[in-house]
């Protein structure tokens, strides 16, 4: 009996040990965070800001000029820029946010924005909202930054879908840029019949997993993936008109390409380098990756070009807006700091460089700033009717489920469009109402 | 036995090119440009060093490095020694408790790891061990302790008793024979579970993501995705030459220790 | 466990492992000691250890799935109790039944494989020269330490429908593998995941009985050849009672293994395939936890503990068994 004692006393010391390592949070909400105010400290403050910047977008030439405008307002205030990578941004952003190590300011994908915001994890930004650009701020990322009404992500940039294309195929082929949506998958087709001595040869380089340029397509044809009714999120994946735009996906994918139906659109580079692609869908920067040292420079500088996607009006489709938003640690010492520092973020010379890079920047008096390469004017070009994933903080899990993934490869591969766009749309709306 | 050996050369041969292959490819892929990686199939290591180049230069290598070295090391020693000591216990003596810990060690492990996840970083974020080593190596050692205590017991169990009893009629105490004449006689068990300990440290990756989120503390797996760019696509020339890379230590590790297996063989031949 | 030596020295054959069994029950000693507090002493570490790493996040996960647990509360929001739902959401769901019966059907695969090729590989190590033992070791061992990852995706390549070495060398034999997907189909992509597992898994199980073979002492293999023992005849009287304690400690432990795997799975769905078609598992509880639904998630990873304590029921009442020598 005394052994056994002794080995339960011992296993309750451990755990209490382990339990009071953790501090299970007593109602620590957006309130309790930093403590101090969203009003701008003191010029002569002394602190150090941490922001996570992901991925390889923003330049380090912009880091530099942002952190040398700050100083101007802040000079013993250190910035620190930690470069994160997207690929697991989520899981670290969940478990370093809640705790007191977590960095000032952090960016999110826009997809990934909604579930932080319904969280609490970032600071409540409603009242600096004017100050950060107010209406100038581009539509749908404001709308990714908001969450019940307020305001809590910042837009940092954004980024249009294009398509780039090959101009010695088109005129090979007799084409001219097409400016509506039939006439391009008529390109397609044709640029298909006639590169068919090419193996592997794609007129328009779809693969099934390519949700977002298949998401252009829907809504190009009036359909939509989900709808809010007051509270209630309807399916809309299902409606005729998003059939409609899924029958022309189909369409294209069985008969103007030969990208594989299960893969996503992430190496399409490299088959354009290989010469199999005539015409491709994808991000802004696209046409710098085929051109960089990634893909084939030299080789076909010449003869790409870039052009939005046409629309079935005649006016451009609706592009799937990716970009990133900017949010306050709700557990930030500093947020009076940070806000100063998004401010510099948001502004006109930042935001410019943006643009000068080829991405588009989040305000909308600069969209005609926009230039560079066919790419940048093709972007903004495209930016001018965007459209957004169901704002809901579910929309992870849809991602996660990889739904629009499934059903794009399986459509890819010949599947009855009407069932997979049933099925997929049941899925999301049990997901999106919380099920 | 000992003769015509030549057939089971042949057969070894043919397995090693079987198991090995996929090493070889990462090796060779590591030599390769990245435009030229997803294209036909290429089977000679040559080409280019630029992926290596790329590695080197990338920021955090060594930094990386140094930190999956103590991470990995401090579990090895830390979970051998622990689990022996834990085997000689649950093999050696009848105890009240002693079913209910083996049964307990097993039920961790059948834990999936991914569902603990933020429980254990809030543990570790109570003691301020994030971005830690001594935080990542308990995370480790906890992990790695099943599966060497329930193998260690093994090979516990296969030492005869009366080699302690000889020691402990000698003069010595219960303790020191463990010491001084079963941890000779498990030698091969305790390079077993080493190695899988090592392994199991120096690849781990979706624990040191989160626990290790400051890039001059990540270990090498978590820097190893710096050169997956997301949507951008990857550079696999880099991947690859990290990997391969990256591979290296344990294979050092492995001949270091390797040839106390062969010792074990001639310690276990003693005669009652 | 192993062969015990003649302990008289008087020119009586070997004995044999069985007879230690019948050797025991002469002599009037006990399988263990009772010592005390010794023991407990010993284990301290491990528990330290593992109640430092697991206890409290194994008690947290318990609680988790009996309540409504999503990134709110993660961030401090109250997490509301509720019972039993989220298990009866998992069992209610018709797609976790599919995931499950798939997972235990590439588990059992996976398991006999890995077993069985890594006993014939450990056997073949025990009987090479120490040149080729090395060499094969060594080609075990990158096989084993390759990250996981990695190596998922070099595999993956090399079933690549478009550049893969496979689809090379079939066409070239004169299959018509030209582009031909192995991931796009589920029985296929599972045919690659299993190649990939048993491969990862192979040199651990062969290694580890490589090393139990050496505690068998040279002169019982020795002695049994001589007395004319053929190779399976020595296998099964001397190799395998020897090593059978162990080998279900392996048999065990892959299944668990087999049962949870998640990074070889999630990097192939990733290259290919219909995910819901190939969810196993490991994969299915980790999208539903990043899909912020904590809650549900620890009731998965219960329900998987549950199920892998019954598919490793008959390990561990023989290792039970063995304890009771």
């Amino acid at each position: 009996m005394k052994t056994k004692k002794v080995a339960a006393i011992l296993l309750a010391a451990v755990l209490a040990l382990a339990a009071c390592g953790s501090d299970d949070d007593e109602g620590a909400g957006t309130d309790e965070g930093g403590g101090a105010s969203l009003e701008a400290p003191p010029a002569d403050t002394e602190a150090t800001l941490r922001v996570w910047l992901n991925g390889p977008d923003t330049p380090d030439e912009m880091i530099d000029m942002a952190k040398e405008t700050f100083k101007e307002q802040y000079p013993d205030v250190t910035v620190e820029v930690e470069r994160q990578e997207w690929d697991g941004i989520v899981d670290r952003l969940t478990n370093v946010l809640p705790t007191e190590d977590s960095p000032d300011i952090v960016e999110m994908g826009n997809t990934q924005a909604q579930a932080f915001e319904a969280a609490g994890a970032l600071v409540d930004l409603s009242s600096a909202r004017d100050e950060l650009g107010g209406d100038d701020l581009v539509d749908s990322l404001v709308e990714a930054g908001t969450y019940d009404g307020s305001f809590y992500g910042v837009p940092y940039y954004g980024g249009a879908r294009i398509v780039v294309y090959r101009k010695d195929l088109f005129e090979a082929s007799g084409l001219s840029i097409p400016t509506t949506m039939d006439e391009f998958v008529a390109a397609g087709k044709k640029l298909q019949a006639d590169n068919a001595a090419t193996p592997n040869f794609s007129g328009i380089y779809f693969p099934g997993r390519n949700w977002q340029a298949t998401l252009s397509f829907i809504w190009d044809a009036g359909g939509d993936i989900a709808v809010n009714e007051d509270g209630e999120w309807v399916g809309e994946l299902d409606s005729p008109e998003s059939v409609a735009g899924l029958e022309t996906v189909q369409d294209i994918m069985l008969n103007a390409n030969q990208a594989p139906a299960d893969t996503d659109d992430a190496e399409d580079f490299l088959a354009f380098c290989n010469g199999e692609v005539g015409m491709l869908m994808g991000p802004g920067w696209k046409m710098g990756q085929i051109t960089g040292e990634d893909g084939c420079p030299g080789k076909y500088d010449a003869v790409l070009g870039a052009f939005p996607l046409p629309g079935s009006d005649g006016e451009v489709a609706p592009s799937f807006l990716g970009g990133s938003n900017l949010g306050i640690s709700a557990e930030s010492q500093n947020p009076g700091l940070a806000l100063a520092f998004l401010k510099v973020l948001t502004d006109n010379p930042y935001q410019t460089a943006f643009a000068e890079n080829g991405l588009i920047p989040v305000r909308k008096s600069l969209l005609g700033e926009v230039q560079g390469d066919e790419a940048a004017e093709a972007q903004a070009e495209a930016a001018q009717i965007t459209r957004f994933v169901p704002s809901s903080e579910n929309w992870a899990e849809v991602e996660s489920g990889t739904i629009l993934h499934d059903m794009g490869a399986a459509i890819a591969g010949g599947a009855d469009v009407q069932e997979e766009a049933t099925r997929a749309n049941d899925a999301v709306v049990a997901i999106l109402n919380g099920n | 036995m000992y003769r015509r050996r030549w057939p089971l050369n042949l057969v070894a041969v043919a397995v090693m090119v079987v198991v090995a292959f996929p090493v070889y490819w990462m090796l060779v892929t590591s030599f390769r440009p990245n435009s030229q990686i997803r294209t036909a199939p290429r089977f000679l290591p040559i080409g280019t060093l630029d992926n290596y180049r790329a590695v080197f230069e990338r920021d955090h290598f060594w930094s990386s490095f140094a930190n999956s070295l103590q991470v990995t090391l401090l579990t090895v020693v830390f979970a051998l020694f622990t689990a022996f000591l834990a085997a000689v216990a649950v093999s050696r003596f009848r105890f009240r408790g002693r079913l209910v810990f083996l049964v307990v060690v097993l039920l961790v492990q059948m834990v999936p790891a991914e569902a603990l996840m933020i429980s254990v970083v809030k543990v570790l974020e109570g003691w301020s061990l994030r971005n830690s080593i001594a935080g990542l190596t308990i995370t480790y050692v906890a992990f790695v302790l099943p599966f060497t205590v329930w193998t260690l017991r093994g090979f516990v169990g296969g030492v005869p008793r009366e080699l302690e009893e000889a020691a402990m009629m000698d003069g010595s105490s219960r303790l020191r024979a463990f010491f001084t004449v079963t941890l000779p006689l498990v030698a091969p068990g305790l390079v077993a579970t080493g190695i899988f300990a090592f392994i199991q440290a120096w690849n781990e990756f979706t624990f040191a993501l989160v626990i290790m989120d400051r890039p001059e503390r990540e270990t090498l797996p978590v820097w190893l995705q710096a050169f997956n760019f997301g949507a951008r696509g990857t550079d696999w020339g880099g991947v690859m030459a990290g990997s391969t890379l990256i591979t290296v230590p344990v294979i050092v590790f492995f001949l270091l220790v390797h040839r106390r297996v062969a010792a074990g063989m001639t310690a276990g031949a003693v005669k009652g | 466990m192993t062969a015990v030596l003649s302990a008289e020295g008087t020119g009586t054959p070997p004995v044999l492992p069985d007879s230690r069994r019948a050797g025991r029950s002469r002599r009037p000693r006990p399988a263990r000691s009772r010592a005390g507090l010794l023991p407990y002493l010993l284990l301290v570490p491990a528990l330290a250890a593992l109640g430092a790493g697991l206890g409290y996040p194994m008690v947290r996960l318990v609680v988790m799935s009996t309540q409504e647990f999503g990134l709110r509360q993660q961030f401090g929001a109250p997490a509301p109790y509720v019972g039993l739902d989220n298990f009866a959401e998992i069992f209610g769901d018709p797609y976790f039944w599919d995931v499950l019966r798939r997972s235990l059907v590439f588990c059992a695969l996976n398991v006999v494989l890995t077993l069985v090729l890594g006993t014939l590989v450990a056997q073949l190590l025990a009987r090479l020269g120490t040149v080729m033992r090395t060499g094969l070791s060594v080609a075990l061992l990158f096989a084993w330490a390759t990250p996981a990852l990695t190596a998922t995706i070099v595999w993956q390549w090399i079933f690549d429908a478009r550049y893969g070495v496979v689809n090379w060398l079939l066409t070239r034999l004169g299959g018509d593998f030209e582009g031909h997907s192995w991931l796009s189909q589920p029985l296929s992509f599972f045919f690659v995941g299993t190649l990939i597992v048993v491969w990862m898994g192979v040199p651990f199980v062969a290694f580890t009985l490589y090393a139990g073979m050496t505690q068998i002492p040279n002169e019982v293999m020795e002695a049994a050849a001589i007395d004319g023992a053929g190779a399976w005849a020595r296998f099964r009287d001397v190799t395998w009672p020897a090593l059978k304690p162990l080998f279900i400690v392996l048999a065990a432990l892959s299944t668990v293994w087999d049962l949870r795997v998640f990074t070889q799975i999630f990097v192939l769905q990733q290259a290919g395939g219909i995910t819901r078609e190939t969810n196993t598992l490991g994969v299915y509880a980790y999208r539903t936890s990043a899909g912020n639904d904590f809650g549900l998630g620890a009731a998965i990873a219960l329900v998987m503990v549950g199920i892998t304590l019954l598919a490793t029921l008959f390990h561990l009442r023989q290792m039970f068994r063995q304890e009771e020598v």
